[in-house]
């Protein structure tokens, strides 16, 4: 079995800690952090705060996702700070919260405290103004005195103006916002029709004649207020889970100190090999061992796997794991920064600081469909002052309210974000924005064998052995070349390994093997070709199956590792060729390993002893021939193969997974959840394709109407609020699994 | 029509009690982890009696 091609770049060194709660990941010269922002409604909000940031010296990067207004990011330390960054926020009218501990619920919360008791002043307000005015509306001209009108007029406005002051304040403030920053956000049109509306009827009431519209302005507020809501409570709920990775790390952590004593120390200093406390209901802050008696972990943030997992004394617990049992105590294997958890978090980082194009047009959109508005608004007055100065007021009014640029906005964030965490639920992490939209286009899948298709190897063989050489010897110094290797095979003689058996200057070859001094003497281990070129022997014809292990004197043992199907795999085939995927391995494994692997899945096309320059070449070729490829591979050995393919899955594990440049990772020992990914994008791309599509329908459909006077006010500010949860409810369908 | 000027003020009255009576409802969490009572419900059966 040959050795295939590892990756020697280098990962950048990256220290996370938690500074005031506020997770800052250092990345060589620059810092980087994640956090999210209360008060955002839009696209045009999300710009607004990228371009307070970016207003900063030494800010590098600033992208918001407005669907999950969460903000990443990235500066040089030594030019700006990151309470300069938090201020800069707080002055552009907004509030960043951490994303870890109780913070962030408590500010969730008193949000939806507010928006409750604004949407409910405003319903009560609108009945009550409705039925003041309603006697007025339908009494003949001048059949009502003078006198009630006037009473009745004051009274709506003494009950108007705390709905509009109160309920109204926050499409009131996103405009002064708008009009400080320059942008057009859609609460500027909203607010002009409200102060309008709100103006004409209080100059109105006081002459004592002419149009009043205090129902109108608390039922814009109302319809506006509870779409708000509603669009906010359902996202919320979609990204529960990114959110629960992200809030999930613990500030402090409960260590016990050399004498026995339980201190609180941040998670930060946290080293490995400390004796942690885990409470019951808490996280495991990092990548730890049980000390002691057994635990029930719910792994589901870090593995996707349901149902809460019992461990015994001695076993590795991933960090992000809940403790569902009774209180544990663990050892530290790792600090946080390179624990499993963390590793999760830098990628949600990077998949959110990257949007997919299709965003940031539609953004840019929202932008000139607000200019547009306005000035469509104006000149609707003036038309109709000419025509019918009485229509030209609620024309003008529907006008500016019934443009929606929020459905267009959200169309894209808010269907990659379900879709996303549909899946995440499933064990697969999504790590870049874009890559579940290139996922739907994809038509070839290439499958690695070696520790993808096959789960990795757990045992060998020794199948030939040259006296006086005995089987646990081998096996020793094969062990020991291993030991720091991450290739799938090492996994299998890490049984054997003996601590007095030690190998120095250990170097691998890619596709090739490994190599070491031992006793004075050098060792090879992996391709017969490779291993006998050491004794000089001949290294001609085609590599033999298995593993071989030789010093300079000649071939000392042969080894055959034991695989087997991962679990998934069968059904993952299945359900690839199902969508109508051409699906083939490619390995760089022996002819008959891997067409043995290849009918036990029915797949026709396997190729075999592929080096990893062939397997890019069949990748280019492939993508000349105009197919787009989805690459599935281990992670660490593929690395140029998945960087080539259009697509790329790893299997991740550990904190391995950071270093994976893989667009989607599978974090269980599973395969199945890579068909689930396809079929999701697909539907993905659908509802995106339905929503912005349906955005502009409405956009371009209602303005007219609005603008011709055949819609009325109210019901302007209904369809706008329907328009977006629309696109919001439409969105929700993804996240569920079926 | 001079009822009108008696019941006016008292429909004010009455809207600023619900008003009140919401914000007051709203503050002390009667509108928060709706679910969960739901879920809780089922759950006192299986307690054990006294």
């Amino acid at each position: 079995m040959p050795v295939p091609a590892r990756t020697t770049d280098a990962v950048a060194e990256s220290v996370t800690c938690a500074s005031g709660g506020y997770w800052v990941t250092r990345n060589g010269a620059h810092s980087r952090a994640l956090f999210a922002v209360e008060g955002m409604r839009c696209a045009a909000c999300a710009r607004s705060v990228e371009r307070a940031l970016l207003a900063l010296p030494g800010v590098r990067l600033a992208s918001v996702n407005p669907a999950t207004a969460h903000v990443t990011v990235e500066w040089t330390p030594a030019d700006v700070g990151l309470p300069r960054l938090l201020a800069a926020i707080e002055q552009a009218g907004f509030h960043p919260v951490s994303l870890s501990g109780s913070g962030a619920e408590q500010a969730w919360q008193q949000e939806w405290r507010q928006a409750l008791k604004r949407v409910g002043l405003a319903g009560l307000g609108m009945m009550q103004v409705m039925m003041y005015v309603f006697g007025v509306y339908v009494a003949p001209d001048g059949s009502i005195d003078p006198a009630i009108a006037t009473y009745l007029r004051v009274t709506g406005m003494l009950i108007t103006t705390p709905v509009l002051l109160y309920s109204g304040a926050p499409f009131l403030l996103g405009a002064v916002r708008n009009i400080r920053q320059r942008t057009l956000g859609m609460d500027l049109p909203v607010a002009i029709a409200l102060c309008l509306a709100y103006g004409a009827s209080v100059i109105n009431t006081l002459r004592g004649t002419g149009q009043t519209y205090f129902d109108s302005v608390t039922m814009f507020i109302f319809f506006l207020g509870t779409g708000r809501l509603i669009e906010r409570t359902v996202r919320q709920r979609s990204l529960a889970l990114n959110e629960a990775i992200g809030r999930s790390m613990p500030a402090l952590v409960t260590r016990r100190n050399a004498a026995g004593v339980s201190e609180r120390v941040p998670v930060g200093s946290v080293v490995a090999g400390d004796r942690l406390v885990v409470a019951r209901g808490a996280v495991i802050p990092v990548d730890a061992v049980l000390a002691e008696g057994s635990a029930l972990v719910d792994e589901s943030l870090v593995t996707g796997e349901a149902r809460p997992v019992r461990r015994a004394s001695g076993d590795l617990l991933p960090g992000g794991g809940l403790n569902v049992g009774d209180p544990i105590e663990i050892t530290a294997r790792r600090d946080v920064a390179h624990s499993t958890l963390a590793s999760i978090i830098a990628l949600l980082e990077r998949a959110q600081a990257d949007k997919p194009g299709v965003t940031t047009h539609a953004a840019r959109l929202a932008g000139w469909l607000v200019g547009g508005t306005l000035a469509l608004a104006a000149v609707t007055a003036l038309v109709w002052l000419w025509i019918e100065p009485s229509r030209a007021m609620p024309a003008a009014l529907a006008v500016l309210v019934v443009t929606c640029p929020c459905a267009l906005s959200l169309a894209t964030p808010v269907a990659v974000a379900a879709a996303s965490t549909r899946l995440a639920r499933r064990g697969l992490l999504v790590t870049r924005a874009d890559a579940l939209e290139r996922l739907a286009g994809v038509d070839t899948v290439l499958l690695d064998k070696t520790g993808t298709l096959t789960a990795a190897t757990a045992s060998v063989d020794v199948l030939e052995l040259t006296p006086p050489w005995t089987r646990e010897e081998v096996l020793r110094i094969a062990a020991a070349l291993e030991r720091d290797s991450l290739h799938p095979i090492a996994r299998a003689f890490a049984a054997h390994a003996a601590p007095a058996c030690v190998a120095s200057g250990c170097q691998e070859r890619a596709g090739a093997g490994v190599a070491g001094v031992m006793g004075g003497e050098t060792w090879r281990l992996g391709r017969r070709s490779y291993v006998s070129e050491l004794s000089g022997g001949s290294g001609h014809g085609p590599d033999p199956d298995g593993v071989f292990l030789g010093n300079q004197s000649g071939i000392v043992a042969l080894f055959q590792p034991a695989e087997s199907l991962r679990p998934g795999a069968a059904a993952a085939v299945a359900g690839l060729r199902q969508a109508g995927l051409a699906v083939s391995i490619a390995s760089g494994d022996q002819q008959p390993a891997v067409e043995q692997v290849a009918q036990g899945l029915g797949l026709a096309h396997a190729a075999a002893r592929l080096q990893p320059a062939d397997k890019t070449g069949l990748v280019r070729s492939l993508q000349r021939d105009g197919h787009r490829v989805l690459a599935v591979g281990d992670g660490i050995n593929d690395a140029p193969v998945l960087a080539l393919a259009d697509v790329s899955c790893a299997m991740g594990q550990g904190s391995a997974i950071a270093q994976a440049a893989a667009d989607l990772l599978l974090l269980n020992d599973r395969l199945d959840p890579i068909a689930e990914a396809v079929a999701v994008s697909r539907s993905m791309m659908r509802v995106v394709r339905r929503n912005l599509r349906w955005a502009l329908f409405y956009n371009l459909a209602a303005v007219p109407l609005a603008a011709l006077n055949l819609v009325p006010p109210w019901l302007a500010a209904l369809g706008m609020s329907v328009s977006s949860l629309v696109v919001v409810l439409s969105a929700r369908g993804l996240a569920r699994s079926r | 029509m001079r009822i009108l000027f008696i019941i006016i003020p008292v429909s004010v009255g009455l809207l600023g009690f619900a008003v009140w009576a919401l914000f007051w409802a709203v503050d002390s969490g009667q509108f928060e982890n709706l679910d969960e009572i739901g879920r809780r419900l089922p759950d006192d059966d299986a307690e054990p009696g006294p």
